[in-house]
Formats: structure tokens, C-alpha cells, sequence
């Protein structure tokens, strides 16, 4: 998989614990096992939906990615500009510094992701002035264009955060993760926070952008309608282990692995006369401070046997260029978008 | 296929931001500030001590270093506009006190009638040196040649009060600003520190806050004010004195502070200025201590007064600061013994200029800690 020269993101074995304090002394008691194990890869130019629900994990592994944390286990490799394929989970942030123009970040929230005492212009610009791209009236005219692109009045430079509506202000986020012309972008929740209608316009910005700049994008979100709107290719979470990766028609018409048929039943269907049965999930999510053993979601699984509360599943290639980890996902016969698959 | 980023996207059409008008922190809170009644009124109030102090020599009719033995004690002049022939003027004026002994050889001050004294604006008086620049002599309020005017009496020496008090506002109130000012760096750039880093610093830093706290504040100042030797020169005394009582006050602002930048810590944008590469520096003084200025004001504000009293209690008892340096703590020195009390006590009149400057810098205080954090609504 490493050898192809189309893959500009390859992420091996990823692990994240976050140890749990405990007592006077803050022995660790624990860990909160947020990433264990996580296995994928990105082709340039495509985007990839991480999905799952909140604590799965998908937060943190997009945030290892560009070392915003220091992964406790597994290798990234990423396919620098030049062509040159690198090991980043251990490099230095000072090694790290220049790779950053390159891979960048979208943040959920509107309203915490900007400096409330900065113009729109600093906080644009501010890549820009820390990599010495530019200066002074050059980073004005860069921002200016940064704005348009992203369709804001450059007239509005000079303004605050505050000043701004949810949708304006993750837009001001996208020109300043768009600031260094980047060639990965991992969109953490982009629109997770805004309200639908504003939703439908910066999705579209993000993909025309995306088309446009030939960006690859490492697409987070809960909500599986708007990851399929905007994906090439689907990966699923579930309480830190990656359990179906495949492109996006086909996870969602034909998906192996019962947790997504589960996800896939609790999206509304557009047409209000077909009534189709949901399937509700019994239990809880379990915390990931203490995961089942075997497969992590076998209590909650409908189609779960002995096995799979023994052994935990690999993440296979059961189909092509279709990942599951699932025992049976070969035998089992789950219902997709259009209905059961054949 | 891949084009830059300058080419328009068709979706140029955008909302109109809310709000008209300079939108920087500063411009917030001056608006938030402004509908707060008692914080205006102890913004002038402070105002207006400060430009007495700052401009003293004008507001002093007489020279407040000069001696004047003959007039020792005299008590303050009552401005009359009727006289003692029931006699309506339009100018306010004086009479002169007179120095009478009753049948017990006791002195008794009485208001000689015989004599009028207007009072006048922006009379020629006692020549001083305007901001220490040029040489001028020209005062708020006068009477004419022969005739006197002690607003709030005279002290022992005879020098004019009120003009003593005036100047005496330089010395107390500059040291708990250039005190406040010491505190206030040390305390902010410590706090912020602290709760970037946190870890082992973090932990050192608090354990240290908190021997400091233990420490009785007005005994160790006394402590240590006591210390200075006289010998040294008054600029040296002034600064030494304003060190000691930052010492102190300092850790106030570091936990405040410390606690802001905690929870900060944890905000997307802090996160954001890390994703893009910003050095620890740039996180910890461009992004992270001008989020904390909100507290720092208010701090600041705060700590003022509490110097000013701090100052008035130490001078008072003879520590720090001395003659011919004058402070409204060593003014009130003389108010020390009941008889000198008991028979003029307008010498207690320092009391109310520190009164003033505490109620104002408070009040300046609670106006700005409602109005330093703008951003509540958002």
C-alpha cells in the first residue's frame, strides 16, 4: 500500500492513550484507549469521511495526524511535496514546523476557533507572518484574496470575530487553513456547528474548493448524510478502532459491518412515505477507558456469537478495496441505503 | 487542473456583518463602560486628584514648603457672601482671623469684620516652575495683598493645607501607580507562564505564591521600610519604597491570571496557533496574555488603593517616606497627639483626599471589572 504513488497519507497502527490520574500522587490508574489501533490511507486529490459518533475517537485521530498529540504507538507516513515519503509521529515540532504548510486544520467551532482580540486580517494572515511568507502589505494582499476566495468582502478585514454569524466566521477559519496553500487538509467537524441552511453553503464552498485546488481532505463528522455528500471514500469508527473503510456508494448500499448498517438505518430516507425499520442499538457506548474484550462492539450487536466476544477482528480487505473488521462479514447479509444487498 | 486559490468562487454574495462602528477590545469596553454611572463618577473623581496633584503649585495659592511661623495653626476661612452688615455680594470673600485671649489667657480665633478679602480666579501669586519646565505665577484663586486664604487651614509651620495636600497627591498617589505597575508586570507575565507550561514550573510557582501569601503584609513592610537608611537620597527612597509594596501585592494578579490562562489553554484558538506552527512565545505574549488584560485592569485598579492606604499607614507611623518629601500619610503625622487634635482639627483634612482617592479608584475599579470582558454575549 505504501509503494503507491498516489497515497499522500498513511496512517499504520495509530494509537493514542490519554493516561487516567488517579489519587495524591496521580498514579496512573488507567488509560483512555481514544485511538487503538487505527489503520487507513489517502489517495491525493481524494477525501476520505471519518465518521462516527462523539468519543469514537475520530477527533484524535485527526489531531495526531498533524502531532496537535504525540502518538503512543504506530507510524504516519505522509508523501511530501517533493515527492519524498516521510515518517512523521516521532519527528521533533521544530521538524515539524515546515511540514505544517502543508497539512493544516478546519476546526469545529466558529466561535472558539478565532482569537476574539484579532482582526479577521491578523488572523488570516497569521500563517503567512510565522512561516516569513510575507509582510506588511504583501499579507493584505494575500488575505484579500484568501476572503474572495472563500467568499468574504475584503473589506471586512479590518473587523472582529465577534462581528460575524457562524457561517461567516468558519469561513474566515477556512481562508486562514487555505493561508499557506496546503495540500492535505483535515476538516475536523467543519459545520457540526452551524445550523443546516448555512451547513448546505459552506459544504459546497469546501468542495468547490477542494475540486478546485485539487486538495485531499481528511473529512471528520458524526452526521453520515453530510459525510456522503462530500466523500470519496468512507471509514467508520467505532471506540477507537476503525471497523469498515470503502468507497462511498458501496459502504452505503452494501456495508459488511453491522455498526454501520446500524448508522446507516438512522438516516432519514428523503421520500416520507417509506416507512424502514431502524434499527436501534441496545446499550451503551462503551467508555474507552475500558473497552469490551474481543470485538469492541459485539454487546450491542445483533448478529454477535461467542467468537466475538473472544477474538478481536482484524481490519480486512473482505471485498476489493473494502475494509471491514468483522468475523462474519463475508456471510452476513446487511441492509444498505436501497435495502437489503445482495 | 490545480488553479490558485485568487480566482473567484461564485459565491461572493455575503451577509452583512452585525454592527457599525470601531470594534477593537479597547472601543468595547470604553461603550460598556460608559453606561455605568458610579464607575464615570470614580473616573472623574480620580481625574480630578490627579490633575491637582500633577498641577499643585497652580491650585496652591501659597508656596506648601515655605515657612510661615506667624501664621501657625490658623484655622480654615469661612467664604462668606453676606457680611457682617447682612450685606449681600456677589463675590465670595474672607475675613482675616485674629488671634484673641479670652479672660483665662486662653486664644481664641475671631473673625476681624473690619476687613474684606474677595476672593479672586487666576490671580499672579508665589512663583513656582510649571511642570518643572518654566518659571510662572499664576494661580486658581487669590486674595488680594494683606489678606489671606488657607482653605483648609494651616499646619504647625503655617503652610497652607490645602496646597500641601495638592502636592502631596504627586508622591501618593505616583508611588501606588508605579507600584501597581511593578506588581502588575511581574504578576501577569508569571501567571502566564505558569499556566502555559504548567507541570513541575506550575507546581514551584504556586507553592512560592503561596509562601508569599502567608506573609502578614503591613508588618513586613514595616520591616523593611524600616530598613532604609536615611542617607539615601529621595529618588532612591521613592523606588525602593514602590518595590516593597509590589513585593507583596504581586501574587494576587499571578493566580488570576494563571487560572485565565488555564482554561484558555484548553480554546480552539489556541489550538488553531499551535496547528499552524506558532512558536511557545508567540502563543504565550500575542495570543494568549492579551486575553488575560481583561483581569489585569481590573486588578490593577484594585491594588492602587490598597498601596495608597498601605503608604498612609507606614508614613503615618514614620517608616518610608520622610520630610521635606510630603505624602498624605505624612501630612497626617501631625494629627498624631489629641490636644494638637482636639484644638485644630481641620490637620485631619489628609484623611479625606485618601478617602476620596480609595472610594474613586474602587469605583473605577467595579466599573471596569463589568466591562473588561466584552464578549460575554458572544
Amino acid at each position: 500500500m505504501s509503494a503507491d504513488q498516489d497515497i499522500i497519507l498513511e496512517v499504520k497502527n495509530l494509537k493514542k492513550y490519554f493516561p487516567i490520574s488517579r489519587g495524591l500522587f496521580r498514579r496512573t490508574a488507567g488509560h483512555v484507549k481514544a485511538v487503538d489501533g487505527v489503520n487507513f490511507f489517502i489517495r491525493e486529490g481524494e477525501v476520505l469521511g471519518l465518521v462516527g459518533e462523539s468519543g469514537c475517537g475520530k477527533t484524535t485521530v485527526g489531531r495526531t495526524i498533524l502531532r496537535l498529540y504525540d502518538p503512543t504507538a504506530g507510524e504516519i507516513w505522509y508523501r511530501k511535496k517533493d515527492g519524498e515519503l516521510i515518517e512523521i509521529s516521532r519527528i521533533s515540532q521544530k521538524e515539524m514546523k515546515p511540514l505544517r504548510r502543508e497539512m493544516r486544520m478546519i476546526f469545529q467551532d466558529p466561535y472558539s476557533s478565532l482569537n476574539p482580540r484579532l482582526t479577521v486580517k491578523d488572523i488570516i494572515g497569521e500563517p503567512l507572518i510565522i512561516h516569513g511568507i510575507a509582510r506588511g502589505k504583501e499579507v493584505e494582499e494575500r488575505v484579500e484574496e484568501l476572503m474572495r476566495a472563500v467568499g468574504l468582502d475584503p473589506a471586512y478585514m479590518r473587523r472582529y470575530p465577534h462581528e460575524f454569524s457562524g457561517g461567516q466566521r468558519q469561513r474566515i477559519g477556512l481562508a486562514r487553513t487555505l493561508s499557506l496553500s496546503p495540500r492535505l487538509i483535515v476538516a475536523d467537524e467543519p459545520v457540526s456547528a452551524l445550523d443546516v441552511s448555512i451547513q448546505a453553503q459552506v459544504l459546497n464552498l469546501l468542495q468547490e474548493l477542494q475540486e478546485r485546488l485539487g486538495l485531499t481532505l481528511l473529512f471528520i463528522a458524526h452526521d453520515l448524510s453530510v459525510v456522503e455528500h462530500v466523500s470519496d471514500r468512507i471509514a467508520v469508527m467505532y471506540v477507537g478502532k476503525l471497523v469498515e473503510m470503502a468507497e462511498t456508494g458501496v459502504l452505503l448500499r452494501h456495508p459488511l459491518h453491522p455498526y454501520t448498517e446500524a448508522l446507516i438505518s438512522a438516516v432519514p430516507p428523503a421520500d416520507p412515505d417509506v416507512r424502514l425499520e431502524r434499527i436501534v442499538l441496545e446499550g451503551d457506548v462503551p467508555s474507552p477507558a475500558n473497552p469490551p474484550a474481543g470485538c469492541v462492539f459485539h454487546p450491542r450487536c445483533r448478529y454477535a456469537q461467542d467468537l466475538c466476544g473472544r477474538e478481536e477482528p482484524q481490519l480486512v480487505e473482505v471485498e476489493t478495496e473494502h475494509y471491514a473488521s468483522c468475523h462474519f462479514a463475508a456471510e452476513l447479509r446487511l441492509r444498505g441505503i436501497g435495502g437489503v444487498s445482495e | 487542473m490545480k488553479s490558485d486559490v485568487s480566482s473567484q468562487t461564485n459565491l461572493t454574495k455575503t451577509l452583512e456583518p452585525l454592527v457599525e462602528g470601531r470594534e477593537g477590545y479597547f472601543n468595547l469596553v470604553w461603550r460598556k463602560f460608559r453606561k455605568s454611572r458610579i464607575a464615570i463618577l470614580g473616573g472623574i473623581i480620580v481625574l480630578i486628584l490627579s490633575i491637582m496633584a500633577i498641577f499643585s503649585d497652580f491650585f496652591s495659592p501659597y508656596d506648601p514648603v515655605k515657612l510661615n511661623m506667624q501664621y501657625g495653626y490658623t484655622p480654615p476661612h469661612r467664604i462668606h457672601f453676606i457680611d457682617a452688615g447682612g450685606k449681600f455680594h456677589f463675590r465670595p470673600f474672607v475675613y482675616k482671623w485674629t488671634r484673641v485671649l479670652d479672660e483665662n489667657m486662653f486664644p481664641h480665633w475671631v473673625e476681624d469684620t473690619s476687613q474684606r478679602y474677595e476672593i479672586r480666579l487666576f490671580v499672579r501669586g508665589w512663583e513656582y516652575r510649571f511642570l518643572g519646565l518654566f518659571p510662572a505665577t499664576l494661580h486658581l484663586y487669590g486674595v488680594e495683598e494683606g489678606g489671606s486664604i488657607y482653605l483648609l487651614g494651616t499646619d504647625k509651620f503655617g503652610r497652607d493645607i490645602f496646597g500641601r495636600c495638592a502636592l502631596a497627591g504627586r508622591i501618593s498617589l505616583s508611588m501606588s501607580f508605579f507600584g501597581t505597575i511593578i506588581s502588575v508586570a511581574v504578576g501577569s507575565v508569571l501567571g502566564v507562564i505558569s499556566g502555559y507550561y504548567g507541570g513541575r514550573f506550575d507546581e514551584l510557582m504556586q507553592r512560592f505564591v503561596e509562601f508569599v501569601q502567608s506573609f502578614p503584609q503591613l508588618p513586613l513592610w514595616m520591616a523593611l521600610a524600616a530598613v532604609i537608611p536615611p542617607t539615601w537620597d529621595q529618588m532612591t527612597v521613592f523606588v525602593t519604597m514602590s518595590v516593597i509594596f509590589a513585593l507583596l501585592s504581586w501574587t494576587l494578579l499571578a493566580r488570576e491570571v494563571r487560572g485565565k490562562v488555564l482554561a484558555l489553554r484548553e480554546t480552539d484558538f489556541i489550538l488553531a496557533a499551535r496547528e499552524m506552527g506558532a512558536s511557545d512565545a508567540r502563543i504565550i505574549f500575542y495570543h494568549l496574555y492579551p486575553n488575560t488584560l481583561s483581569h489585569t485592569i481590573v486588578v490593577l485598579t484594585l491594588t492602587i488603593p490598597s498601596i495608597i492606604l498601605a503608604e498612609s499607614f507606614l508614613s503615618f507611623l514614620g517608616i518610608g517616606i520622610q520630610e521635606p518629601l510630603v505624602s498624605w500619610g505624612v501630612m497626617m503625622r501631625e494629627a498624631q497627639t489629641i490636644q494638637t487634635l482636639g484644638f485644630n482639627l481641620w490637620i485631619i483634612s489628609p484623611v479625606f483626599f485618601i478617602f476620596l482617592a480609595v472610594l474613586g479608584f474602587n469605583f473605577l475599579g467595579d466599573g471596569l471589572r463589568d466591562a473588561a470582558d466584552p464578549y460575554t454575549i458572544v
